[in-house]
């Protein structure tokens, strides 16, 4: 790069206590630039992110900051905002009882005579808005925004702001396909501008799409910073994870045995709502199968799962068999019983106790099976717990860590035990992946393949498509709540499943 | 950070030395065995009430009407008794079904209707109370008719004969000796040499005023039972599972209403309880039998460790909290400070100990 930077770190070296976070890292960003920041969860991306924005201050680490050539050093997150650089986090940080034009100016309305100005704040949040062609009604309250467009107010906050810099760390793990697009188009757009960009995912397509330069981080230390145009995804996996990786998606399929659980004519409302969500879904799970669900965001893919689970709406008519057994009106606790699981979407929010430990959470859905009389076997318990750890290769010192304190593959590995522990025949996963790093990706599906080896059947919805295709012996795609069609596996390409989520092919 | 967390957990007994301390060093009848005895029937209504509310703060719930159920509860007794000539015990047996069930209704419309629990405790506490004060017709009835005695007014006026107050500290060390789990055999050894000469001191004490009064034996036993509930079965499980996690442990299949529920029960069956023993120590149901106690139950769970938002506590922390508020009210009614000055020293140290807490559970 012969321009000057606009960002630099040098020889970065951020110890906490036991052990080295970040040892020697060098970034650079130049202006103008979408630099994507790639590694497992636990290499040092997140460390990095809050050494640039400020949460990690002047001081607590060595090595060197600069802001376009200038020494930076920044004490608070303030000092970073004045110097440009904006973080646009994960979870949002938006108040969502506010407006969108609130939320913009938060902390920073314009007052006159010592009250606040709302004609400015909305006038120049429409400019914003209209600025960069996003169609937001600056008057729409925040929470009644769909996810992706509440990250363009973020980021449209933190561009108010005169933001030189953005850093997003997964920035579409919550968008639909249409909402990520809306968001890279952005991006684009941004980088004409001039404006740089340091963006964190897992989504290794959306990084090939957006970025300039690849940096990869693994164990602290950078592994190499590549140039997009010089490089390829499975040469950045290898350099993410150390390794040859053959196979992204491992699948066994295992020979179909009978039928486990058998959904038809289901049609299903939201609580209050006298019109069905679901309309007319049928379909069968067999033992030993892996059953994919494909849709857009919205289509009903987690709504479906969530009505079998008995935690969602109310059902019209239809019927659903679990082993041959009609299945009514369930509730979490009888389709447990019944050997019906769910893994959720939202594992922190859903699936798991986050102040409590490992061994707490992995235990909590079989605790029935754990009892002696009137009081828990804590032996027994303990042993199982240990057990199922282990089997899952949950990565943590002992199991009485917090589980709020793992990475997000561990979590999710605490969720599967939990469900596991429960030994159910049908396993419900809703996006099992999302939000884990590429080798607990594989362990996962490890984990699905063993399943339907030991006779199990497997539901997955999930919204990327090769995840879908690789891990799945049938795909069912739903659109509007119905299931628009079916393919073997050998028949789905990303063309017609994309069609029919977009509804366009009915079978 | 293990220190802080070592002293986080010590503070309660670190506070209760100093508080102990200070009264020590002010009155010399402070550290008496009679004026212990006291102290000990005083601590056990505040901490079998605090050792229900524990039960309801866990899953993120709150009670607020504990405090005039007490006085409600004790007066429904009374007046049995008194009014309709009813023998001590049915009486007794017949006003703690009714408060297991009106607390069983409240929980059933806190967790059907998802009535915030402050709201329906609060009108409770209203409730409650004008219903108490209809009940005894604002006047004075006592526990037992004039003179006698029943077992009613031996609640609190019983005191365990000198030997079977030694024969219990032996049961109770050996109880657990049998029950702690401790693989080094030198700690082992050592808790249990601790914990025996601990019991047997405080029989000892005991035996130099009346004895071991009855209520520390009832109180003792509340505190095993609330401490297996929330250790070694599925409903203290999900209790936790409840307070840390609600939609969580939905989806976990935890059976959040029928635990909720049970929970309001089980504060029902305290609130009685209590509430003859506040009542019988205090030799009649008077207007303000009962007053503020909803208040001392959530601040000794407070200081004792647990958390508001529910999901975090234990049975001895609260314990150690409700020892406390107690051991703080005794020392100032012996130094007799005045009514005004109480209410502002225990604000302060509720205050205080949760600014503690705040301060030490911060990574």
């Amino acid at each position: 790069m012969s321009r000057e930077p606009i960002l630099r770190a040098e020889g970065i070296t951020k110890r906490v206590p036991g052990v080295v976070a970040l040892s020697g890292v060098t970034f650079d960003l130049a202006p103008g630039e979408i630099h994507a920041l790639c590694g497992e969860n636990g290499a040092g991306k997140s460390t990095l992110i809050k050494l640039l924005s400020g949460l990690h201050a002047h001081g607590s680490y060595e090595g060197e900051l600069t802001v376009a050539g200038r020494p930076a050093r920044f004490r608070s997150v303030a000092d970073a905002e004045k110097a440009g650089i904006a973080v646009i986090c994960q979870e949002l940080a938006l108040v969502p009882e506010m407006t969108a034009a609130e939320n913009l100016f938060l902390g920073a309305e314009p007052t006159r005579a010592g009250l606040i100005d709302w004609a400015s704040v909305y006038g120049e949040s429409k400019a914003l808005f209209e600025r960069f062609g996003v169609r937001i009604d600056p008057r729409a309250r925040t929470s009644d925004l769909g996810t992706g467009q509440q990250q363009l107010v973020e980021i449209l906050k933190a561009l108010r702001k005169d933001s030189r810099v953005l850093i997003l760390d997964e920035p579409t793990a919550a968008l639909t396909e249409t909402e990520t697009a809306v968001l890279i188009g952005i991006l684009k757009d941004l980088r004409r501008r001039g404006i740089s960009c340091i963006y964190i995912s897992h989504r290794l397509e959306e990084v090939f799409e957006l970025a300039d330069r690849i940096t990869v981080l693994r164990d602290g230390s950078t592994v190499a910073t590549l140039d997009r145009a010089k490089t390829d995804v499975s040469a950045v996996i290898r350099h993410m994870v150390g390794r040859e990786i053959k196979d992204l998606f491992p699948r066994r399929a295992s020979a179909p045995g009978k039928t486990l659980l058998r959904v038809s004519g289901l049609n299903a409302a939201a609580g209050g709502s006298p019109r069905a969500f679901l309309k007319d879904v049928s379909f069968e799970a067999r033992a030993g199968e892996v059953v994919g669900f494909g849709g857009l965001m919205g289509a009903g893919r987690s709504e479906l799962l969530m009505h079998l689970f008995g935690a969602w709406g109310r059902r019209l008519s239809g019927t659903v068999e679990l082993m041959g057994v009609p299945l009514g009106a369930v509730t979490p606790e009888t389709a447990l019983e019944r050997g019906l699981a769910l893994v959720t979407e939202d594992r922190r929010r859903y699936g798991l106790v986050l102040e409590h430990p490992i061994s707490f959470n992995l235990s909590l859905s079989s605790l029935k099976k754990l009892t002696a009389g009137l009081l828990l076997d804590l032996r027994l318990e303990s042993s199982r717990n240990r057990e199922q750890a282990s089997a899952l290769r949950v990565k943590a010192p002992d199991l009485g860590v917090r589980v709020g304190g793992l990475s997000g593959g561990n979590q999710q590995k605490v969720v599967l035990g939990r469900v596991l522990m429960a030994e159910p025949s049908v396993i419900f996963l809703d996006e099992p992946t999302r939000g884990i790093d590429v080798g607990a990706k594989i362990e996962v599906y490890e984990i699905i393949n063993a399943l339907t080896a030991s006779g199990k059947a497997v539901v997955l919805v999930s919204s990327e498509l090769p995840e879908l295709m690789g891990m799945s012996d049938r795909i069912l795609m739903l659109h509007d709540g119905r299931v628009s069609a079916e393919f073997a596996k050998a028949e789905a390409t990303q063309e017609n499943l994309l069609a029919a989520a977009m509804g366009r092919a009915r079978n | 950070m293990e220190n802080k967390k070592l002293l986080r957990d010590l503070s309660p007994v670190i506070a209760l030395a100093l508080i102990w301390g200070v009264f020590a060093a002010l009155t010399p009848h402070f550290l008496t065995p009679r004026n212990l005895s006291m102290l000990m029937i005083e601590l056990s209504t505040t901490a079998l009430l605090a050792l229900g509310m524990f039960l309801i703060i866990l899953p993120g719930h709150i009670d607020l009407s504990a405090g005039s159920g007490v006085g409600l509860i004790g007066g429904v007794a009374s007046v049995l008794i008194i009014q309709h000539a009813w023998p001590a015990p049915a009486a007794l047996l017949v006003a703690f079904l009714i408060a297991m069930a009106v607390w069983m209704g409240m929980g059933s419309v806190i967790v059907k209707q998802k009535m915030p629990a402050f709201i329906i405790t609060l009108g409770g506490l209203l409730v409650f109370k004008g219903l108490f004060w209809l009940v005894i017709r604002n006047s004075t009835v006592p526990v037992a008719p004039g003179g006698s005695w029943n077992l009613y007014s031996l609640l609190t006026t019983y005191y365990l004969p000198h030997a079977a107050g030694y024969a219990l500290a032996a049961a109770c060390a050996a109880g657990f000796a049998w029950t702690r789990e401790q693989p080094d055999p030198e700690r082992r050894f050592l808790e249990r040499f601790t914990v025996a000469q601990a019991l047997f001191l405080f029989a000892f004490l005991m035996n130099q005023f009346r004895g071991v009064p009855l209520p520390v034996v009832i109180l003792g036993a509340a505190a095993v039972a609330v401490t297996v509930l929330t250790r070694l079965t599925r409903f203290g499980r999900y209790l936790y599972a409840i307070g840390g996690n609600e939609e969580a442990a939905v989806m976990s299949g935890v059976p959040v209403d029928r635990v909720v529920i049970g929970a309001y029960a089980i504060m029902g069956a305290v609130v009685a309880l209590t509430g003859f023993m506040q009542t019988a120590y205090s030799g009649a149901s008077t207007t303000t039998v009962g007053e503020l106690m909803e208040l001392d139950a959530v601040a000794a769970c407070v200081i004792g460790g647990t958390s508001l938002k529910g999901g975090r506590g234990t049975a001895l922390g609260v314990l150690f909290g409700a020892l406390i508020m107690a051991s703080l009210l005794n020392g100032m009614t012996l130094l007799a400070v005045a009514p005004e000055f109480k209410f502002i020293a225990r604000g302060l140290v509720l205050s205080l100990a949760v600014w503690l807490d705040t301060r030490l559970s911060r990574a």
